[in-house]
């Protein structure tokens, strides 16, 4: 009882003081080892990816000169690159790439994925023999793909028996992006054919049920079911082809060097050739940031859609 | 009878029969197409090199040189080439379990004050597209004295945000009273990720190994570029300099090596197959 007549404040403050500092220093014990374990990523984090991204941007206005320094240069580097025909071939160019990527690919493994999922048997087998190109190292792709498109290779004996005559699929500039898309969708269809198979399949059996009760036929029950309930997937996918087309040149390079008569040159090859060929940095590093912008844009409605998702 | 889009009455009907022979016949077609290239690869490593240039090309070899391989073995060192590649492909894991794996445990388990902000400084970085950075990424590199060396690949590999964000939802998923229990008897944090959260998160690191040697086997652009030295280089690298790009290599040859080059992908996949298919999915979730 005669605690309680002790004024509370006199009472409680010399310990809260203690306890607040001995807070602290658990704090700090409890937290070293969280603290120490995020140290090597962040430095990590700074020193091969911040750095680099800003250092791009600063270098964008830098002649770089690897022996007698870096001198800065103001737009020179941007006035440059816009005023390189090629800039413009190249954009044109990644957006054909794009297009017929959209055109000749995006549809195929959405359209597997529904044709597998109603298979019987051998759904195994279809869905090993659709993915098993994914596994094939680009460099063997390209060698492989060489001989496919030879003027004397399977494609043209096909197109043979139907009586056409031979195409040169890979250096004639009309057909050259088109032989490209077809070769790396031929590569990649199957990881997205995969992604939507599990869409599909998560689709209720019961909803095709109903719909068959009330009357809907084989085609309805796809279009009023089946896609709608892949929507999300199908845009997310979109994205992802989007922002993955727009910096392809590694085929492109490989196969053609950008070639014929600059028909393959896309956006990023043509980047990368100001660096590493022309060995004008500056100009690449200019390029690399109207690149960011472009698709920095992009990148912010796919995390809008994915947060959607999530 | 469990039922997909089609139910077992809608192929009663004459029509619906026709079609479903239809799309079988487009998958059969589809299957074919998937699986000649890398048969012909195969066969053509087996043929004499002007069986290869007949037209029409004939599937099976008519005499199997088995010689050809044995040929393009020694043809380029590719046991180098390969000790590179694996060199760089346990390096970059290593880097990814000790770094990254860190990182996410502690943003995931021990949640320090500011780990929010720590957590969107790294995964911001997943929306600036790579290709952007390419170039000044090099010159960092240069800059910082790390060209034609294995740590330009083991270090930049703790910087994935990508396997940063995999790895934490997965330590997001272990019941937190394993690691109560951990920390009552006594464990450190380091000990509890190395005893408990390790061992337990074996299938994403799984799916993260798999994500890495695909990368290491695959990659030749950018090897090409940062291992300057012929004995530095990486199996793609070589193969893409001295096979792709080669004038005087017989076809026969060429093909016996990007078999070669080919079979270990394969055969991972094949036995891997189950982390394969969780590794496909989860890039549909990637950003």
């Amino acid at each position: 009882m005669e605690q309680s007549v002790i004024s509370p404040g006199n009472r409680v403050k010399g310990p809260e003081k203690e306890t607040q500092k001995l807070k602290r220093t658990s704090n700090w014990k409890k937290y070293m080892w969280g603290y120490l374990f995020l140290v090597p990523a962040i430095v990590i984090f700074i020193i091969f990816l911040w750095v680099p991204i800003i250092k791009g941007m600063v270098y964008s206005f830098y002649n770089i000169d690897f022996v007698k320094g870096n001198t800065f240069v103001g737009f020179d580097n941007y006035v440059k690159i816009f005023n390189n025909p090629d800039l413009w071939l190249s954009v044109k160019n990644t957006l054909y790439f794009m297009f017929l990527t959209l055109v000749m690919g995006f549809w195929v493994p959405i359209a597997a994925a529904i044709a597998i999922s109603e298979l019987k048997f051998f759904q195994g087998f279809a869905r090993i023999a659709a993915y098993l190109p994914f596994v094939v190292p680009g460099v063997v792709l390209y060698g492989m793909w060489r001989w496919m498109y030879d003027p004397v290779g399977p494609i043209n004996a096909l197109l043979g028996w139907f009586g056409a005559d031979p195409v040169s699929f890979i250096s004639d500039g009309r057909f050259s992006m088109i032989s490209i898309v077809f070769m790396e969708t031929w590569q990649q269809f199957g990881s997205a054919m995969l992604i939507y198979l599990a869409g599909v399949l998560s689709i209720p059996r019961d909803w095709y049920e109903a719909a068959e009760i009330d009357g809907a036929g084989v085609w309805s029950r796809i279009k009023y079911i089946t896609l709608p309930s892949m929507r999300s997937l199908i845009m997310l996918m979109l994205i992802l082809q989007i922002i993955g087309t727009s910096q392809a040149y590694q085929s492109q390079l490989a196969l053609l060097d950008g070639g014929p008569n600059k028909a393959t040159l896309t956006y990023a090859l043509f980047t990368v050739k100001n660096a590493f060929t022309q060995l004008d940095y500056g100009a690449g590093t200019a390029l690399g940031v109207l690149m960011f912008v472009v698709l920095g844009i992009l990148g912010i409605i796919q995390f809008k859609l994915n947060r959607e998702e999530y | 009878m469990e039922r997909g889009i089609l139910s077992p009455s809608d192929l009663q009907k004459p029509v619906n029969k026709i079609l479903y022979a239809f799309m079988v016949l487009c998958i059969a077609v589809m299957a074919f197409t998937m699986l000649y290239p890398i048969a012909m690869t195969m066969f053509n490593g087996l043929k004499s090199n002007p069986e290869i240039n007949t037209f029409p090309p004939k599937f099976f070899p008519t005499k199997w040189h088995w010689e050809n391989f044995s040929k393009g073995w020694d043809y380029i060192p590719l046991l180098v080439y390969l000790k590179n590649t694996m060199f760089i492909f346990l390096g970059n894991l290593v880097m990814t379990i000790m770094v990254l794996g860190l990182a996410s445990f502690s943003i995931s388990r021990i949640r320090v004050p500011y780990s929010r902000a720590v957590y969107f400084f790294i995964l911001l970085t997943l929306f600036i597209p790579a290709t952007s950075y390419m170039i000044p990424n090099f010159v960092n590199l240069k800059e910082l004295g790390l060209l034609n060396s294995y740590w330009a690949f083991w270090l930049p590999a703790g910087a994935n945000a990508y396997f940063f964000l995999l790895m934490k939802n997965f330590f997001d998923g272990i019941h937190p009273e394993i690691f109560e229990a951990a920390r009552i008897d006594g464990a450190s944090e380091l000990t509890s990720y190395l005893r408990i959260a390790i061992p337990l998160s074996i299938p994403i690191f799984a799916t993260l190994s798999i994500f890495i040697f695909s990368t290491a086997w695959n990659d030749w652009f950018w090897p090409s570029l940062v291992m300057q030295t012929e004995d530095k280089y990486t199996l793609a690298t070589a193969i893409y300099k001295y096979v792709i790009n080669a004038r005087n290599l017989d076809s026969s040859i060429k093909f016996s090596i990007l078999f070669m080059v080919m079979v270990p992908p394969i055969f991972v996949f094949l036995a891997f197959q189950k982390f394969i298919v969780r590794s496909v999915s989860l890039t549909a979730v990637k950003g």
